[in-house]
Protein backbone atom coordinates (compact mmCIF):
# COMPACT_ATOMS: atom_id res chain seq x y z
CA UNK A 1 0.00 0.00 0.00
CA UNK A 2 1.61 3.26 -1.06
CA UNK A 3 5.34 3.03 -0.53
CA UNK A 4 7.38 2.43 2.72
CA UNK A 5 10.87 3.08 3.61
CA UNK A 6 12.87 2.68 6.60
CA UNK A 7 15.15 5.70 7.57
CA UNK A 8 18.98 4.99 7.11
CA UNK A 9 20.11 6.86 10.16
CA UNK A 10 16.94 5.84 12.37
CA UNK A 11 15.99 2.22 11.19
CA UNK A 12 13.16 1.80 14.05
CA UNK A 13 11.61 4.27 11.67
CA UNK A 14 9.80 3.89 8.48
CA UNK A 15 8.09 6.61 6.32
CA UNK A 16 5.08 5.52 4.72
CA UNK A 17 4.03 7.45 1.32
CA UNK A 18 -0.02 7.12 0.22
CA UNK A 19 -0.24 9.37 -2.88
CA UNK A 20 -4.40 9.53 -3.97
CA UNK A 21 -5.79 11.87 -7.32
CA UNK A 22 -9.41 12.84 -7.90
CA UNK A 23 -9.88 13.96 -4.43
CA UNK A 24 -13.26 15.47 -3.45
CA UNK A 25 -12.66 16.59 0.14
CA UNK A 26 -9.36 18.24 0.32
CA UNK A 27 -11.31 20.70 2.40
CA UNK A 28 -12.69 18.49 5.02
CA UNK A 29 -9.04 16.76 5.25
CA UNK A 30 -7.23 20.15 6.33
CA UNK A 31 -9.47 20.61 8.53
CA UNK A 32 -9.30 17.20 10.20
CA UNK A 33 -5.66 17.85 10.28
CA UNK A 34 -5.34 20.85 11.66
CA UNK A 35 -7.53 19.31 14.35
CA UNK A 36 -5.58 16.53 14.74
CA UNK A 37 -7.64 14.03 13.94
CA UNK A 38 -6.07 12.59 10.96
CA UNK A 39 -2.50 10.96 11.50
CA UNK A 40 0.01 11.99 8.94
CA UNK A 41 1.71 14.92 7.02
CA UNK A 42 -0.96 16.32 4.67
CA UNK A 43 1.11 17.55 1.57
CA UNK A 44 0.93 19.12 -2.23
CA UNK A 45 2.57 16.57 -4.51
CA UNK A 46 2.61 19.48 -6.65
CA UNK A 47 5.71 20.48 -5.05
CA UNK A 48 7.34 17.08 -4.31
CA UNK A 49 9.83 15.68 -7.28
CA UNK A 50 10.52 12.44 -5.76
CA UNK A 51 9.81 10.32 -2.56
CA UNK A 52 13.21 10.81 -1.55
CA UNK A 53 12.88 14.55 -1.00
CA UNK A 54 9.93 13.67 1.55
CA UNK A 55 12.61 10.86 3.19
CA UNK A 56 15.28 13.81 3.50
CA UNK A 57 12.49 16.05 5.11
CA UNK A 58 11.25 12.74 7.20
CA UNK A 59 14.95 12.11 8.59
CA UNK A 60 15.67 15.97 9.45
CA UNK A 61 11.95 16.05 11.73
CA UNK A 62 13.06 12.86 13.17
CA UNK A 63 16.11 13.71 14.29
CA UNK A 64 15.17 16.99 15.31
CA UNK A 65 12.18 15.87 17.12
CA UNK A 66 14.73 13.21 18.94
CA UNK A 67 17.32 15.78 20.17
CA UNK A 68 13.60 18.26 21.21
CA UNK A 69 14.86 20.60 19.17
CA UNK A 70 11.89 20.89 16.71
CA UNK A 71 10.95 24.22 14.97
CA UNK A 72 7.28 23.12 15.12
CA UNK A 73 4.68 21.71 17.45
CA UNK A 74 4.24 17.84 15.94
CA UNK A 75 6.49 15.74 14.35
CA UNK A 76 3.82 16.08 11.30
CA UNK A 77 4.25 19.65 10.95
CA UNK A 78 8.27 19.52 11.41
CA UNK A 79 7.81 17.38 7.95
CA UNK A 80 6.35 19.94 6.18
CA UNK A 81 8.49 23.02 7.60
CA UNK A 82 11.32 21.01 6.40
CA UNK A 83 10.35 20.66 2.88
CA UNK A 84 10.76 24.38 2.82
CA UNK A 85 13.80 26.12 1.63
CA UNK A 86 13.16 28.93 4.15
CA UNK A 87 12.68 29.32 7.82
CA UNK A 88 8.95 30.78 7.66
CA UNK A 89 6.70 27.90 8.90
CA UNK A 90 3.34 29.54 8.00
CA UNK A 91 4.73 29.95 4.88
CA UNK A 92 5.71 26.21 4.58
CA UNK A 93 2.54 25.34 5.37
CA UNK A 94 0.68 27.54 2.87
CA UNK A 95 3.11 26.57 -0.16
CA UNK A 96 3.80 22.67 1.18
CA UNK A 97 0.77 21.99 3.18
CA UNK A 98 -2.79 21.15 1.34
CA UNK A 99 -5.20 23.79 0.37
CA UNK A 100 -8.88 23.52 -0.03
CA UNK A 101 -9.38 23.02 -3.85
CA UNK A 102 -6.06 20.42 -4.03
CA UNK A 103 -7.58 17.35 -5.85
CA UNK A 104 -4.34 15.21 -5.06
CA UNK A 105 -2.72 14.83 -1.55
CA UNK A 106 0.20 12.91 -0.18
CA UNK A 107 -0.31 11.46 2.91
CA UNK A 108 3.29 10.74 4.43
CA UNK A 109 3.39 9.00 7.73
CA UNK A 110 5.86 7.61 10.02
CA UNK A 111 6.24 4.61 12.13
CA UNK A 112 8.11 3.14 14.62
CA UNK A 113 8.37 -0.24 16.87
CA UNK A 114 6.07 1.55 19.64
CA UNK A 115 3.68 3.04 17.55
CA UNK A 116 1.50 0.81 14.19
CA UNK A 117 -0.30 2.83 11.96
CA UNK A 118 -3.24 1.11 10.30
CA UNK A 119 -2.53 2.54 6.83
CA UNK A 120 -6.67 1.38 5.64
CA UNK A 121 -7.89 3.69 8.44
CA UNK A 122 -6.24 6.79 7.12
CA UNK A 123 -6.66 5.97 3.19
CA UNK A 124 -10.50 5.30 3.73
CA UNK A 125 -10.65 8.94 5.35
CA UNK A 126 -9.34 10.41 2.19
CA UNK A 127 -12.58 10.73 -0.97
CA UNK A 128 -10.36 9.95 -3.58
CA UNK A 129 -8.48 7.40 -5.35
CA UNK A 130 -4.94 5.84 -4.12
CA UNK A 131 -2.58 5.69 -6.59
CA UNK A 132 0.92 4.30 -6.96
CA UNK A 133 3.99 6.74 -5.90
CA UNK A 134 4.80 6.02 -9.80
CA UNK A 135 2.56 8.98 -10.49
CA UNK A 136 3.81 11.52 -8.76
CA UNK A 137 6.23 12.61 -11.75
CA UNK A 138 2.92 13.35 -13.37
CA UNK A 139 1.65 15.49 -10.33
CA UNK A 140 4.96 17.57 -9.93
CA UNK A 141 4.33 21.59 -10.89
CA UNK A 142 7.81 21.63 -12.03
CA UNK A 143 7.51 25.69 -12.65
CA UNK A 144 6.58 26.15 -9.13
CA UNK A 145 9.29 23.57 -7.61
CA UNK A 146 11.95 25.70 -9.51
CA UNK A 147 10.45 29.06 -8.49
CA UNK A 148 10.34 27.94 -4.63
CA UNK A 149 13.13 26.84 -3.92
CA UNK A 150 14.93 29.25 -6.31
CA UNK A 151 16.86 26.94 -8.53
CA UNK A 152 19.30 28.62 -10.85
CA UNK A 153 20.36 27.55 -14.36
CA UNK A 154 23.51 26.95 -13.74
CA UNK A 155 22.32 24.63 -10.88
CA UNK A 156 20.33 22.46 -13.72
CA UNK A 157 23.30 21.80 -15.47
CA UNK A 158 25.18 20.11 -12.69
CA UNK A 159 22.42 17.90 -11.32
CA UNK A 160 18.62 16.88 -11.30
CA UNK A 161 16.12 19.17 -10.04
CA UNK A 162 16.44 16.27 -6.76
CA UNK A 163 19.59 17.14 -5.76
CA UNK A 164 18.90 21.35 -5.97
CA UNK A 165 15.88 21.01 -3.91
CA UNK A 166 17.68 18.76 -1.27
CA UNK A 167 20.51 20.77 -1.06
CA UNK A 168 18.55 23.67 -0.09
CA UNK A 169 16.17 21.78 2.54
CA UNK A 170 19.42 20.55 4.34
CA UNK A 171 21.35 23.44 3.99
CA UNK A 172 18.89 25.94 5.27
CA UNK A 173 19.32 26.53 8.83
CA UNK A 174 23.30 26.54 8.20
CA UNK A 175 24.45 29.51 10.30
CA UNK B 1 25.39 9.05 0.35
CA UNK B 2 28.98 9.07 2.54
CA UNK B 3 28.79 10.70 6.38
CA UNK B 4 31.66 12.94 7.03
CA UNK B 5 31.76 13.07 10.71
CA UNK B 6 34.57 15.03 12.13
CA UNK B 7 36.94 12.56 14.77
CA UNK B 8 37.50 14.97 17.26
CA UNK B 9 40.93 15.49 17.88
CA UNK B 10 41.98 14.54 21.59
CA UNK B 11 44.70 17.16 21.73
CA UNK B 12 42.76 20.32 21.33
CA UNK B 13 40.86 22.04 24.34
CA UNK B 14 37.29 20.51 23.96
CA UNK B 15 35.43 24.01 23.74
CA UNK B 16 38.23 25.36 20.66
CA UNK B 17 37.05 21.68 19.60
CA UNK B 18 33.89 22.10 19.45
CA UNK B 19 33.54 25.28 17.84
CA UNK B 20 35.83 24.47 15.46
CA UNK B 21 34.46 21.82 14.38
CA UNK B 22 31.11 23.19 14.16
CA UNK B 23 32.04 26.08 12.34
CA UNK B 24 33.77 23.61 9.55
CA UNK B 25 30.88 22.04 9.15
CA UNK B 26 29.18 25.16 8.57
CA UNK B 27 31.54 26.56 5.93
CA UNK B 28 31.35 23.26 4.43
CA UNK B 29 27.47 22.92 3.95
CA UNK B 30 27.33 26.93 2.84
CA UNK B 31 30.43 26.50 0.48
CA UNK B 32 28.42 23.56 -1.12
CA UNK B 33 25.41 24.90 -1.60
CA UNK B 34 27.16 28.17 -3.25
CA UNK B 35 29.07 26.03 -5.70
CA UNK B 36 25.80 24.38 -6.55
CA UNK B 37 24.28 27.50 -7.40
CA UNK B 38 26.68 29.03 -9.32
CA UNK B 39 27.18 25.18 -11.55
CA UNK B 40 30.17 24.65 -9.88
CA UNK B 41 30.25 20.67 -9.41
CA UNK B 42 30.25 19.69 -5.70
CA UNK B 43 28.33 17.06 -3.93
CA UNK B 44 25.02 17.12 -3.16
CA UNK B 45 24.58 17.97 1.43
CA UNK B 46 21.78 15.57 2.26
CA UNK B 47 21.47 16.27 5.76
CA UNK B 48 23.54 18.54 8.47
CA UNK B 49 23.59 16.94 12.02
CA UNK B 50 24.84 19.78 14.63
CA UNK B 51 24.62 17.35 17.40
CA UNK B 52 27.73 15.44 15.97
CA UNK B 53 28.70 17.73 13.92
CA UNK B 54 28.45 15.63 10.65
CA UNK B 55 27.68 16.07 7.54
CA UNK B 56 25.98 13.63 5.42
CA UNK B 57 26.83 14.08 1.44
CA UNK B 58 26.45 12.84 -1.84
CA UNK B 59 28.68 9.68 -2.64
CA UNK B 60 30.38 10.19 -6.27
CA UNK B 61 30.32 7.11 -6.87
CA UNK B 62 33.39 4.84 -8.88
CA UNK B 63 35.08 8.43 -8.92
CA UNK B 64 39.07 8.19 -8.81
CA UNK B 65 40.72 11.20 -7.11
CA UNK B 66 42.85 14.01 -9.78
CA UNK B 67 45.94 12.21 -7.59
CA UNK B 68 45.24 8.78 -8.48
CA UNK B 69 44.52 9.50 -11.55
CA UNK B 70 47.91 11.90 -12.52
CA UNK B 71 49.80 8.60 -11.13
CA UNK B 72 48.15 6.38 -13.08
CA UNK B 73 48.42 7.69 -16.85
CA UNK B 74 52.18 8.58 -15.75
CA UNK B 75 53.04 4.97 -14.73
CA UNK B 76 51.26 3.36 -17.16
CA UNK B 77 53.60 5.52 -19.73
CA UNK B 78 50.39 6.63 -22.38
CA UNK B 79 50.19 9.65 -23.96
CA UNK B 80 50.53 12.60 -21.09
CA UNK B 81 49.01 14.94 -23.22
CA UNK B 82 45.59 14.18 -22.07
CA UNK B 83 46.86 15.28 -18.61
CA UNK B 84 47.06 19.06 -20.34
CA UNK B 85 43.39 18.99 -21.42
CA UNK B 86 42.91 17.65 -17.73
CA UNK B 87 44.66 20.39 -16.14
CA UNK B 88 42.95 23.15 -18.66
CA UNK B 89 39.71 21.85 -17.20
CA UNK B 90 40.93 22.20 -13.38
CA UNK B 91 41.78 25.81 -14.07
CA UNK B 92 38.50 26.37 -15.71
CA UNK B 93 36.72 25.08 -12.29
CA UNK B 94 39.09 26.57 -10.02
CA UNK B 95 38.69 30.23 -12.20
CA UNK B 96 34.32 29.43 -11.52
CA UNK B 97 34.68 28.76 -7.96
CA UNK B 98 36.95 31.82 -7.16
CA UNK B 99 34.83 33.81 -9.31
CA UNK B 100 32.00 32.78 -7.07
CA UNK B 101 34.78 33.93 -4.23
CA UNK B 102 34.59 30.91 -2.52
CA UNK B 103 37.93 30.33 -1.39
CA UNK B 104 38.31 26.51 -0.99
CA UNK B 105 41.32 26.51 1.48
CA UNK B 106 42.89 22.79 0.59
CA UNK B 107 43.28 22.71 -3.16
CA UNK B 108 45.20 19.64 -3.76
CA UNK B 109 44.89 16.80 -6.00
CA UNK B 110 42.86 14.47 -3.96
CA UNK B 111 40.40 16.90 -3.01
CA UNK B 112 39.29 16.64 -6.76
CA UNK B 113 37.41 13.95 -8.23
CA UNK B 114 36.52 12.60 -11.47
CA UNK B 115 33.65 11.13 -12.51
CA UNK B 116 32.88 8.18 -14.40
CA UNK B 117 34.34 7.13 -17.24
CA UNK B 118 37.15 9.42 -16.60
CA UNK B 119 37.87 10.34 -20.26
CA UNK B 120 34.79 12.87 -19.66
CA UNK B 121 37.07 14.93 -17.37
CA UNK B 122 34.23 15.96 -15.15
CA UNK B 123 35.68 17.03 -12.21
CA UNK B 124 33.82 17.43 -8.54
CA UNK B 125 35.33 19.48 -6.34
CA UNK B 126 35.03 18.03 -2.70
CA UNK B 127 36.29 18.77 0.76
CA UNK B 128 35.06 22.61 1.52
CA UNK B 129 35.92 22.22 5.78
CA UNK B 130 38.59 24.83 5.35
CA UNK B 131 36.77 27.29 2.65
CA UNK B 132 35.35 30.58 3.21
CA UNK B 133 34.01 33.22 1.04
CA UNK B 134 36.57 36.10 -0.11
CA UNK B 135 37.05 38.26 -2.55
CA UNK B 136 40.30 39.17 -1.81
CA UNK B 137 43.06 38.23 -5.06
CA UNK B 138 45.70 37.66 -1.83
CA UNK B 139 43.38 34.72 -0.67
CA UNK B 140 43.09 33.67 -4.21
CA UNK B 141 46.23 33.86 -4.99
CA UNK B 142 47.35 31.82 -1.97
CA UNK B 143 44.28 29.21 -2.33
CA UNK B 144 46.44 28.52 -6.01
CA UNK B 145 50.07 28.76 -3.97
CA UNK B 146 48.58 25.70 -2.43
CA UNK B 147 47.45 23.62 -4.91
CA UNK B 148 50.51 24.07 -6.97
CA UNK B 149 53.26 23.26 -3.82
CA UNK B 150 50.44 19.92 -3.40
CA UNK B 151 50.52 19.47 -7.13
CA UNK B 152 54.50 19.66 -7.60
CA UNK B 153 55.24 18.03 -4.78
CA UNK B 154 53.09 15.11 -5.23
CA UNK B 155 53.32 14.74 -8.47
CA UNK B 156 57.10 14.69 -10.39
CA UNK B 157 57.40 16.61 -13.97
CA UNK B 158 54.16 18.61 -13.81
CA UNK B 159 55.04 21.68 -14.27
CA UNK B 160 54.09 22.34 -17.99
CA UNK B 161 50.65 20.79 -16.53
CA UNK B 162 50.40 23.65 -13.81
CA UNK B 163 51.26 25.91 -16.17
CA UNK B 164 48.28 25.11 -18.84
CA UNK B 165 45.49 24.99 -15.58
CA UNK B 166 46.89 28.68 -14.68
CA UNK B 167 46.14 29.91 -18.56
CA UNK B 168 43.03 28.50 -18.86
CA UNK B 169 42.70 30.10 -15.38
CA UNK B 170 43.56 33.24 -15.98
CA UNK B 171 41.48 33.22 -19.30
CA UNK B 172 38.65 31.81 -17.46
CA UNK B 173 38.26 34.27 -14.52
CA UNK B 174 37.95 37.96 -15.22
CA UNK B 175 38.97 38.70 -11.90
CA UNK B 176 42.70 37.10 -12.41
CA UNK B 177 44.76 39.56 -13.40
CA UNK B 178 45.54 40.82 -9.20
CA UNK B 179 45.01 36.85 -8.52
CA UNK B 180 47.75 35.79 -10.65
CA UNK B 181 50.05 38.94 -9.37
CA UNK B 182 49.70 38.23 -6.09
CA UNK B 183 50.54 34.10 -6.75
CA UNK B 184 53.39 35.75 -8.21
CA UNK B 185 54.11 37.83 -4.88
CA UNK B 186 53.12 34.48 -2.58
CA UNK B 187 55.65 32.19 -4.44
CA UNK B 188 58.29 34.61 -3.74
CA UNK B 189 57.69 34.79 0.49
CA UNK B 190 58.03 31.06 0.69
CA UNK B 191 60.11 28.47 2.56
CA UNK B 192 63.67 29.99 2.04
CA UNK B 193 63.40 32.50 0.20
CA UNK B 194 64.61 35.83 0.72
CA UNK B 195 62.16 38.91 1.23
CA UNK B 196 64.95 41.10 0.21
CA UNK B 197 64.01 43.99 -2.51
Amino acid sequence: MGLTHQLELFPECSVALLLFRHVRNAAALRKMAMEGSVEGALINPAMIVDPFQILVAANKAVHLHKIGKMKTRTLYAEIIFSLSPNNNISDAFKKFGISDSDTAVLIVLVMNREKTVNLEDIASQVEGQQVSLDELPHLTDTAKVKKMYKVTPQEEKIGTLLDSVVCRMSTKDVL
Amino acid sequence: SVAKLRIPKRYRHPALEERLSRRRMAQEARSLLRCRRAGISAPVVYFVDYVTNSIYLEDIVDSITVQDHINAVQRSGNDTSSLLVLAEKMGELLARMHDEDIIHGDLTTSNILLRPPTEKLDLVLIDFGLSFISGLPEDKGVDLYVLEKAFLSTHPDTEMMFKALLKTYAATSKKSGPVIKRLDEVRLRGRKRSMIG
